[in-house]
C-alpha cells in the first residue's frame, strides 16, 4: 500500500501531462476555428436549422398529414403564407400545411444527410485502417476490391435496388452510405501507412498489443481529424443524393417528406405561382449544405495547420 | 556610383496577428563585380532581402525604402518594367534546387525561355546557348541532356543547371539564396567552387547569402551580419573573421569548428532565434547577449562606422566586448 | 505505356464481370417479373413468354447466356417492354443524345470552371474572387432538378427565347438549357479545385523561379502554373463524368431529351430487366473508360510518372 502511494501519484500526475497535451492540440485547432467568421457564421446557421428540425413542429398550426380540402388545389390564391391563417409557409397543392412539412423535411434531410455520412465514415474508415495496417497482399486485394467497386455506376445500382426492394428509407440509408465509402477507405489507407511507421505504433506491436487494437486504440484516434473533416463535407453531398432519389419518387415516402421531395412538388407546381411551395424548402436545403460547406472548410483549416 | 544601393529598407508582412517586420531599415551597397555575403541564422530576414530586391515577396509582403540598381530604384517600377531587369540584369539562384525547377517542364524549354524573352533569340539558338552554359557549368554531355526533365538529374545537377539558367543573359548582379544548403557537404564545395569560377569568368558582382560561415571566408569581399532584420556589423571580410566587433558575431564564430585550432570546445549562442513580431525596443540580439547593458533591451544601437570600411552596431566598445565575452 | 494500358483493361474485365452479376443477381431477387405488372396474363401465354425470354432457366444459366451474347455479338438482347425493340435499338436511340449533351456539358463545365478558378487564385481575396467562391458554392448545392425548371420557366415562359424540351436531332436551342443544367454544379466543383491548387502552385518555388526569370505574369501562369494545377481537376474528371451520367437521368425527364437516363428510369419502373441491364453496363464501361483515359493524361502531362 505504502508503495502504490507514490506510483497511483506518478501515474496522476503522467495523466495530467497527457491532459494538458492533448487539451493544447484540439484547443490549438478550437481556437483556429473559432477565428475564421465563415466556420462561425455556418455552425450558427447550422444551430439554428437543427433547431428548426427538432423544435419547430411545436409552433406549428397544423399537423404535417392534416388535408385542408377546401384548400386543396386552390393553394394559389388561398393557401399563400400569412401568419393570420397559421400556414406560415401556405400550403400546398394537397391543402398541405407547408411549414409543418418543411420542418419534417429538414429532420429527414438532416437525418439522411448524418446517417449516410456516419455510414460511409465507418465503414471507410475501417476498411482502410485495416487494409492500410495489414498492408501487403491483403492491402493489394483490398484496394483492388475498392478500385473495382468504384468503377460500378452505384447511383444505377441504388435506382435498381430501391425500385426492386421497395422504397424504403432504412434501404435508402444503407444505399447512400454503401455508396460512398470508398474515398473515405482510400484516404485512411494512405493516413494509416504513414502512420504505421510511427513510434506509438511500433511500440505497441512491441509489447503484443493485438492488431484489432492497435487499429480502435492507436490508429483510428490518429485519424479523428480527417475524418471529421470528410464527414463533414459529406454531409451535404449526402443530402443532395437524396434529393435526387427522392425527385425520382424513389425516396422518402408520403406522407412523410424530405427537403429534395419537398423542392421536386414545388418545381412542379412552379407554373401555378405557388412559388412559397419551391422557396421555403429551398431555402432550408441550401442555408444547410452551406453551413456544412463552410464548418467543413473551417475544421479542415483547423485540423491541419500546414494547409493553412 | 555603386551598383547595388540598398537605403532603410524595411519588409513587412501582414499576418493573422497582425504586421511582422522580417527586415528593419537595412542599408548597404555593392560596387560592380564586388562579393558581399549576407549572414544570419534562420530568419534573420536575409533571404527576405533578397526577394525583396528582385520584387518576389510573398503575396502578403511587402518592402518600403530604397533598392537602387545602376541609379534605378527597383522598388517603385513597374511589374513590367521589373522584369526586364529579373534575369536580365539580375540573376537569382534559389535554395533548394530539387523544387527550383519546373518539374513539367524541359530544362531545354526552361532555359530557352529567358533567352527568347530577353534576347529575342529564336528557340534553336536559345538552345544552342543553353547548352554552352551548361558545359560551362560542368553538365556532363550537356548537349544530350537538355532535353531531360529536372527529376532526371541529381540535386547538385539541378544547382547547376540553376546557375547556368542564372547566367543566361549575363547578368550583372547574382544574388544566390543559401545555394548550398540543400546540398550534400561534398557537393556544396563543388557549387561553390563552380561561383568562384564563375564570377570571375563573368565579371559578376554576387551577393551570397547565407548561414554557413565557413563558405564565406572564402568567397566574398564582404560581409554583412544581419540579426533580427537589423545590420549587426558589416566590413570587409577577413578583418570580421580575425576581430569581430560585435558579440553575435563573435558568438557565430566561436560556433564554427576550426582546424587550426585544438580542440577548443565549440560554444553555441544561447537562446532563440529572434521572435519577429515581437522584437525588443533596442537591440534585437540583446535578449541572447552574454554583455546586454542595462539599456541595451530599449536603446537602440546605431550602425556607427568603426573603421573606414567597417560599420558596427553595438552599445559596448570592441575592447569593452573583447574583454567582457573573454570572461563568459 | 501499352503494358499499363493492357493492365489496366484486364482490371476492366473481372469489374464489368461483377456489375453484371450484381444487376444480374438484383433482379432475379426481385419479387415479380417483367409480364405480371398489369394485367393478368393467362398461365400458358406467360409460359410462352418467358420460355421466349429464357426466363425459365436457371439463374446461372440466364447470366452466362447474356454474357456470352454480349461478348461474341454484342447482343444486349430484346427489351421485354418495347416488345418489337431489342436493348441496341434503345441504346443506339438514347445514347447519342446523351453523349452530345454530355460532351457539351463536359466542355463547358471544364473551360468556364478552370478559367473562373484560375482567376479567382491570380486575384486572391478581390471581389472577383469572393464572386467566384460564392458562385461556386451556390452552384454546387443547387440541385439540377431544381436549376432545370427554373431555367425553363425564365428562358421559354417569360422569355421566350429557348425550347422548354425536346430534342430535335440536336439543334442547338434545344441543347443549350440541358447543358447548362447539367454542367453547373461540375463547372463549380472544378472552379474550387483549380482555385485551391492554382493557389498553392503559384507558392511554389518554381513559381518564383519562373517569376525571377522575368516572364510576364501571363506566361507564369499559362505556362509554368496551369499544367501541375490541372492534376487535380484531371483526377475529377473521372467521377464527374459519372455524376453527369446520373445527372442525365434528370436532364431527360425535365427535357424531355430522349437520352438513356430516360430509358432507364422507364425500364427501372416497368422492370424491363433487359434494358436495365445493357443501359447499367454501358454506363459502367463508360466509367472504366474514362478512368482509363484520365489516368493517361495523367502520365502524359506529369513527367514523373512512367508506367
Amino acid at each position: 500500500m505504502k508503495l502504490a502511494q507514490p506510483d497511483a501519484k506518478m501515474l496522476q500526475e503522467v495523466g495530467d501531462l497527457a491532459e494538458v497535451r492533448g487539451r493544447s492540440l484540439w484547443a490549438d485547432a478550437r481556437a483556429r476555428f473559432f477565428r475564421n467568421k465563415a466556420a462561425l457564421a455556418g455552425l450558427a446557421v447550422l444551430i439554428g436549422v437543427c433547431l428548426f428540425a427538432a423544435f419547430g413542429g411545436l409552433i406549428a398550426q397544423y399537423e404535417r398529414d392534416f388535408v385542408d380540402f377546401s384548400l386543396m388545389g386552390a393553394n394559389a390564391y388561398q393557401g399563400s403564407p400569412s401568419i393570420a391563417t397559421g400556414h406560415y409557409f401556405g400550403v400546398d397543392i394537397d391543402g398541405r400545411d407547408l411549414y409543418a412539412r418543411t420542418v419534417q423535411g429538414t429532420r429527414i434531410s438532416l437525418l439522411v444527410g448524418i446517417v449516410g455520412a456516419l455510414v460511409a465514415v465507418v465503414v471507410g474508415t475501417l476498411y482502410g485502417a485495416t487494409a492500410g495496417y495489414i498492408g501487403g497482399r491483403v492491402d493489394n486485394i483490398m484496394m483492388r476490391t475498392v478500385d473495382v467497386l468504384m468503377s460500378i455506376p452505384f447511383m444505377f445500382v441504388l435506382i435498381l435496388m430501391l425500385v426492386i426492394f421497395g422504397r424504403s428509407i432504412l434501404m435508402l440509408f444503407i444505399g447512400i452510405g454503401l455508396i460512398s465509402w470508398l474515398d473515405m477507405a482510400r484516404i485512411a489507407r494512405g493516413q494509416t501507412l504513414t502512420l504505421k511507421n510511427k513510434e506509438f505504433v511500433e511500440a505497441a506491436v512491441a509489447t503484443g498489443v493485438t492488431p484489432l487494437t492497435i487499429i480502435l486504440r492507436h490508429v483510428v484516434p490518429n485519424l479523428l481529424g480527417i475524418v471529421i473533416v470528410y464527414a463533414t463535407l459529406l454531409v451535404p453531398q449526402m443530402i443532395i443524393f437524396e434529393s435526387f432519389i427522392s425527385y425520382l419518387g424513389l425516396g422518402v415516402q408520403e406522407p412523410n417528406t424530405s427537403l429534395g421531395a419537398l423542392m421536386s412538388l414545388g418545381t412542379k407546381q412552379m407554373n401555378n405561382g405557388t412559388l412559397w411551395m419551391l422557396f421555403y424548402p429551398l431555402f432550408f436545403f441550401l442555408i444547410t449544405l452551406f453551413a456544412f460547406f463552410f464548418v467543413g472548410d473551417g475544421l479542415r483549416d483547423a485540423l491541419d495547420p500546414k494547409d493553412r | 556610383m555603386a551598383l547595388l544601393d540598398v537605403s532603410d529598407l524595411t519588409v513587412t508582412f501582414r499576418t493573422n496577428d497582425g504586421p511582422v517586420n522580417a527586415v528593419n531599415g537595412l542599408d548597404f551597397t555593392l560596387a560592380e563585380k564586388e562579393s558581399l555575403a549576407i549572414v544570419g541564422e534562420s530568419g534573420s530576414g536575409k533571404s527576405q532581402t533578397a526577394f525583396a530586391i528582385m520584387g518576389l515577396l510573398a503575396r502578403n509582403g511587402a518592402a518600403t525604402g530604397r533598392v537602387a540598381f545602376d541609379g534605378t530604384d527597383l522598388l517603385s517600377l513597374s511589374p513590367r518594367q521589373l522584369n526586364t531587369v529579373r534575369s536580365n540584369q539580375i540573376g537569382m539562384i534559389f535554395q533548394d534546387p530539387m523544387t527550383s525547377l519546373n518539374p513539367y517542364i524541359r530544362v531545354s524549354d526552361q532555359m530557352a525561355e529567358v533567352l527568347q524573352l530577353h534576347k529575342g533569340l529564336s528557340k534553336t539558338d536559345a538552345i544552342t546557348r543553353a547548352v554552352q552554359m551548361l558545359d560551362a557549368v560542368r553538365i556532363p554531355d550537356a548537349r544530350a541532356r537538355v532535353s531531360m526533365y529536372p527529376h532526371e538529374f541529381s540535386g547538385g545537377m539541378r544547382q547547376r543547371i540553376m546557375i547556368a539558367m542564372a547566367l543566361l543573359c549575363r547578368p550583372r548582379l547574382l544574388i544566390a539564396d543559401e545555394p548550398t544548403t540543400a546540398l550534400d557537404v561534398t557537393v556544396q564545395a563543388q557549387i561553390m567552387t563552380l561561383l568562384g569560377e564563375i564570377r570571375e569568368d563573368f565579371d559578376t558582382a554576387v551577393i551570397l547569402i547565407t548561414h554557413d560561415l565557413g563558405i564565406v571566408a572564402d568567397f566574398c569581399d564582404r560581409t554583412l551580419v544581419l540579426y533580427g532584420g537589423q545590420t549587426m556589423e558589416e566590413g570587409p571580410t577577413a578583418p570580421i573573421f580575425a576581430d569581430p566587433s560585435h558579440p553575435y558575431t563573435a558568438g557565430l564564430l566561436r560556433a564554427v569548428p576550426r582546424l587550426d585550432r585544438e580542440a577548443e570546445v565549440l560554444r553555441t549562442i544561447s537562446g532563440e532565434p529572434p521572435d519577429m513580431s515581437n522584437l525588443p525596443a533596442g537591440c534585437p540580439f540583446s535578449p541572447r547577449c552574454e554583455i546586454a547593458r542595462d539599456h541595451c533591451p530599449t536603446v537602440k544601437p546605431g550602425l556607427a562606422p568603426m573603421t573606414d570600411s567597417r560599420h558596427r552596431a553595438c552599445h559596448a566598445t570592441p575592447a569593452e566586448m573583447h574583454e567582457e565575452m573573454r570572461d563568459g | 505505356m501499352l503494358a499499363y494500358i493492357v493492365r489496366r483493361l484486364a482490371v476492366a474485365i473481372p469489374t464489368i464481370l461483377i456489375l453484371v452479376v450484381i444487376s444480374f443477381v438484383l433482379m432475379y431477387a426481385a419479387p415479380g417479373g417483367p409480364f405480371n405488372s398489369e394485367r393478368p396474363v393467362p398461365p400458358e401465354v406467360m409460359a410462352n413468354l418467358e420460355a421466349k425470354y429464357g426466363l425459365d432457366q436457371p439463374m446461372w444459366r440466364q447470366m452466362v447466356t447474356y454474357v456470352w451474347d454480349v461478348v461474341t455479338r454484342f447482343d444486349f438482347g430484346p427489351s421485354f417492354q418495347y416488345t418489337d425493340r431489342t436493348v441496341n435499338d434503345v441504346i443506339a436511340q438514347g445514347f447519342p443524345v446523351t453523349l452530345t449533351y454530355g460532351m457539351w456539358s463536359a466542355v463547358v463545365a471544364m473551360v468556364v470552371g478552370v478559367s473562373l478558378g484560375v482567376a479567382a487564385a491570380v486575384r486572391q481575396n478581390s471581389v472577383l474572387d469572393y464572386m467566384a467562391v460564392g458562385i461556386t458554392i451556390g452552384a454546387q448545392a443547387l440541385p439540377n432538378f431544381v436549376m432545370a425548371p427554373i431555367l425553363v420557366l425564365i428562358f421559354t415562359l417569360w422569355l421566350g427565347w429557348l425550347p422548354g424540351g425536346g430534342w430535335n436531332g440536336g439543334q442547338w436551342e434545344y441543347v443549350i438549357m440541358p447543358v447548362i443544367a447539367l454542367s453547373t454544379s461540375y463547372m463549380a466543383s472544378i472552379a474550387r479545385i483549380t482555385r485551391s491548387s492554382m493557389l498553392e502552385v503559384l507558392n511554389s518555388n518554381f513559381i518564383r523561379t519562373a517569376r525571377a526569370k522575368g516572364l510576364p505574369m501571363r506566361r507564369v501562369i499559362l505556362r509554368h502554373a496551369l499544367k501541375p494545377a490541372l492534376l487535380p481537376v484531371l483526377s475529377y474528371l473521372g467521377p464527374a463524368m459519372v455524376g453527369m451520367i446520373t445527372g442525365s437521368v434528370v436532364v431527360d425527364i425535365i427535357f424531355s431529351t430522349g437520352g438513356i437516363g430516360q430509358f432507364f428510369v422507364n425500364s427501372a419502373f416497368n422492370r424491363d430487366y433487359a434494358v436495365i441491364m445493357g443501359i447499367t453496363l454501358l454506363v459502367g464501361v463508360l466509367t472504366i473508360s474514362f478512368n482509363l483515359i484520365v489516368d493517361i493524361l495523367y502520365a502524359w502531362i506529369d513527367p514523373k510518372i512512367r508506367y
